[in-house]
C-alpha cells in the first residue's frame, strides 16, 4: 500500500538511466494505478449527491407548500434566545 | 530540481499562486456575505446555503473535466492551428495538452515530487471558476432550487467559462490568434460570461414575487443588511487583489521562450506570456477602483449599494486592459463602464422585467462588455502575443466580436437554454408556496419550538 517506504532510496530512484540519482519517482500518494477507480468513484460520489439532494429537496418543499403558511408566518417564529 | 536558481524560481511561482488562492477564497467570504446581505430573513440561510455549495460542487467537476477542458480547447476545435501540434484538433499531448497536465488520472493530478506548479494553478482556476458561479448565484436568489442551481454552477464553473477561457485566455487560444482578442485580467472571460448566463437563467426564472406592480412597475427589494453587503463587497475587493495577482505569471524569462537569440528578460507577464509590470498593474488596479466608486457615487447620488458595486464595476471594465493601461487611462474607463452598467440595469429592469436582485448582471455582465469594446480601441495595434505572425494584432472589431461570444454565445445562450431544461422538467423554480412562506421556514419555526422548550425548562 505505501507508496515510499524509505525515503532516502525513494529520492534516488532511477527513473532514467542517463540521469541516475537525479530524477525521482514522482508520485509519492499511497494506491499508485489505481488513478482510473479512484477517478470512477469520485464521479459516483458527486452524482449520487445530485440524486440524494435533489430529491430530498423536492420533498421538504412540497411538504411546506402543502402547510403554505403565507408570507409574513416566519415572523412568529423569529427567535429572541 | 537540483539547481538552486531553478529550484528558487519554482518555490517562488509555487508559493506565489498559493498565497493568490488564499486572498481568492476573499472572494468566496465576500459574495456569501453579499448574499445573505441582499436576501430577506425568511430566506438567509438557504441563500447561504446555496452559494456555499457551488465550491464542492464546483471544485469537483473541475478535478474531473473542468481544468482538461481548458487544455483540450484552445483550437475552438476546428477554428485554428495550435502553435503547439499545428493541428486545430483538441490538443491533447504535446507537453501543453490536456492529457499531459489535467487528466484526472494522471499522476501529475496529485502530490508528485516532479510537478510543484500544475496543483496550485489548477487552484488558482479553480477559485476563477467559483468566482463565475458565485456571480450567477447573486442574481437569482430567493427562488431558485439548491438543485437547479448546483446544475447552472457546474456549467458556468466547470465547462463554459474555461471553454471561453481556452479560446481568449490561453496564449494558443483561438480567438488571440484570429481576433487579437485580449483580456488581461478577464472583464470578458469571467465577469461578461458570468454576467449573460445570469441573465440567460433569469430570462427563463422569472422575477421575485412582489418585484413588479400590476401595472409593470419595479418595486425596490432592497438589501435586508446594508451593512452586510458593504462588507462583502469590501472582502471581494480585497479577494480581487488575488484574483489579478493570479492571472501573471510572476517571473518568467521571455528571451528564449520568444525566440531571442542570446536574451535574457525576466519579467512578470500576463497570461498570455506578454510582459506587463505587477507595479503598474497595481496602480492601475486601485485607479480603476477609484475611477468606479467616483462614477458610482455621482450617478447613483451616493447610494451605499451602487457605490460599492460600482468600485467592483469599475475595476471590471478596466480589467481587458489593465495590463498595459495608464492609471488615468483606467480611471476614466472604469467610469465610462460603471455608468452604462448603472444605465442598462434600470433599463433592462423596466423593458423585458428582468429581476435582478443584486445587479450582477449589470456589474459584471455590462461591464465586462463595455471594458473589452474599449480595450479594442485603446489598445488598437498591439500586438496580442509574443508568438510571432500568426496572432493578429488587438483591434476593435475583435474585440467586440469577443464580447458577443464572451456574453452572448457563452454565457446567455447556455444560461437559457438550460434554464429551460430545467424549467420544463419543473426543477428550476421553488413551488409559489415556499417563495412566500420563505425557504427557511422549517428551520425558523424548528428553533421557535426549541426557544420555547428552552426557556420554560427549569433544569
Amino acid at each position: 500500500m505505501a507508496t515510499v517506504t524509505n525515503w532516502v532510496e525513494h529520492l534516488t530512484t532511477d527513473v532514467d538511466s542517463s540521469t541516475e540519482g537525479i530524477q525521482v519517482a514522482g508520485e509519492i500518494y499511497p494506491m499508485v494505478g489505481t488513478e482510473g477507480w479512484l477517478l470512477l468513484i469520485g464521479i459516483i460520489f458527486w452524482l449520487a449527491w445530485h440524486v440524494a439532494t435533489g430529491s430530498g429537496e423536492a420533498e421538504e418543499q412540497s411538504k411546506l407548500a402543502r402547510k403554505s403558511p403565507g408570507s409574513n408566518a416566519h415572523k412568529s417564529n423569529i427567535t429572541e434566545w | 530540481m537540483t539547481d538552486g536558481l531553478d529550484a528558487l524560481t519554482v518555490i517562488f511561482t509555487e508559493f506565489y499562486y498559493w498565497i493568490t488562492v488564499v486572498l481568492m477564497f476573499l472572494i468566496h467570504v465576500g459574495f456569501c456575505m453579499y448574499e445573505v446581505g441582499a436576501s430577506r430573513y425568511k430566506h438567509h440561510q438557504h441563500t447561504l446555503m446555496k452559494n456555499t455549495i457551488l465550491i464542492p460542487l464546483v471544485t469537483v467537476t473541475w478535478f474531473f473535466f473542468g481544468w482538461w477542458i481548458y487544455w483540450a480547447f484552445p483550437t475552438g476545435p476546428g477554428i485554428a492551428p495550435s502553435i503547439m501540434t499545428e493541428s486545430s484538433g483538441l490538443i491533447l499531448g504535446g507537453g501543453f495538452g490536456a492529457n499531459d497536465v489535467a487528466n484526472p488520472m494522471s499522476s501529475i493530478m496529485a502530490i508528485n515530487l516532479n510537478d510543484h506548479i500544475n496543483g496550485v494553478f489548477w487552484a488558482a482556476f479553480l477559485l476563477f471558476s467559483w468566482t463565475a458561479a458565485s456571480i450567477v448565484s447573486g442574481a437569482i436568489i430567493e427562488r431558485i432550487t439548491t438543485f437547479a442551481f448546483g446544475i447552472l454552477a457546474i456549467a458556468i464553473g466547470s465547462v463554459f467559462w474555461t471553454i471561453d477561457a481556452a479560446w481568449g485566455w490561453h496564449f494558443d487560444g483561438w480567438m488571440v490568434k484570429l481576433l487579437g482578442y485580449h483580456d488581461a485580467y478577464a472583464s470578458g472571460v469571467i465577469h461578461a460570461i458570468a454576467g449573460g448566463f445570469a441573465l440567460g437563467v433569469l430570462a427563463v426564472l422569472g422575477p421575485r414575487i412582489g418585484k413588479f406592480s400590476s401595472s409593470g412597475e419595479p418595486r425596490n427589494i432592497g438589501p435586508r443588511n446594508p451593512w452586510l453587503v458593504c462588507i462583502g463587497l469590501f472582502l471581494i475587493y480585497t479577494g480581487f487583489w488575488g484574483f489579478y495577482a493570479a492571472c501573471n505569471i510572476p517571473i518568467f524569462d521571455l528571451g528564449p521562450e520568444y525566440g531571442m537569440e542570446g536574451v535574457t528578460f525576466y519579467t512578470a507577464t500576463n497570461i498570455y506570456i506578454t510582459p506587463t509590470t505587477l507595479s503598474g498593474v497595481t496602480m492601475n488596479f486601485l485607479m480603476s477602483l477609484a475611477g468606479g466608486l467616483l462614477a458610482g457615487y455621482w450617478i447613483s447620488k451616493g447610494d451605499p449599494f451602487w457605490t460599492y458595486s460600482s468600485g467592483l464595476a469599475g475595476i471590471i471594465t478596466a480589467s481587458a486592459g489593465n495590463d498595459l493601461y495608464h492609471p488615468i487611462q483606467s480611471l476614466l474607463i472604469a467610469g465610462v463602464g460603471v455608468w452604462v452598467a448603472y444605465r442598462m440595469h434600470y433599463w433592462v429592469e423596466r423593458k423585458f422585467k428582468i429581476d435582478d436582485a443584486v445587479g450582477a448582471v449589470a456589474v459584471h455582465g455590462y461591464a465586462g462588455v463595455v471594458g473589452l469594446i474599449i480595450c479594442g480601441f485603446v489598445l488598437w495595434g498591439y500586438p496580442s502575443s509574443g508568438y510571432g505572425d500568426a496572432y493578429a494584432a488587438i483591434n476593435p472589431m475583435g474585440m467586440f466580436i469577443g464580447a458577443i461570444i464572451m456574453f452572448g454565445v457563452l454565457g446567455f445562450l447556455p444560461g437559457w437554454i438550460l434554464a429551460k431544461i430545467l424549467h420544463a422538467s419543473g426543477k428550476l423554480r421553488i413551488p409559489r408556496a415556499v417563495e412566500l412562506a420563505g425557504l427557511d421556514y422549517n428551520i425558523l419555526e424548528a428553533a421557535k419550538k426549541d426557544e420555547k422548550a428552552v426557556s420554560s425548562a427549569s433544569r
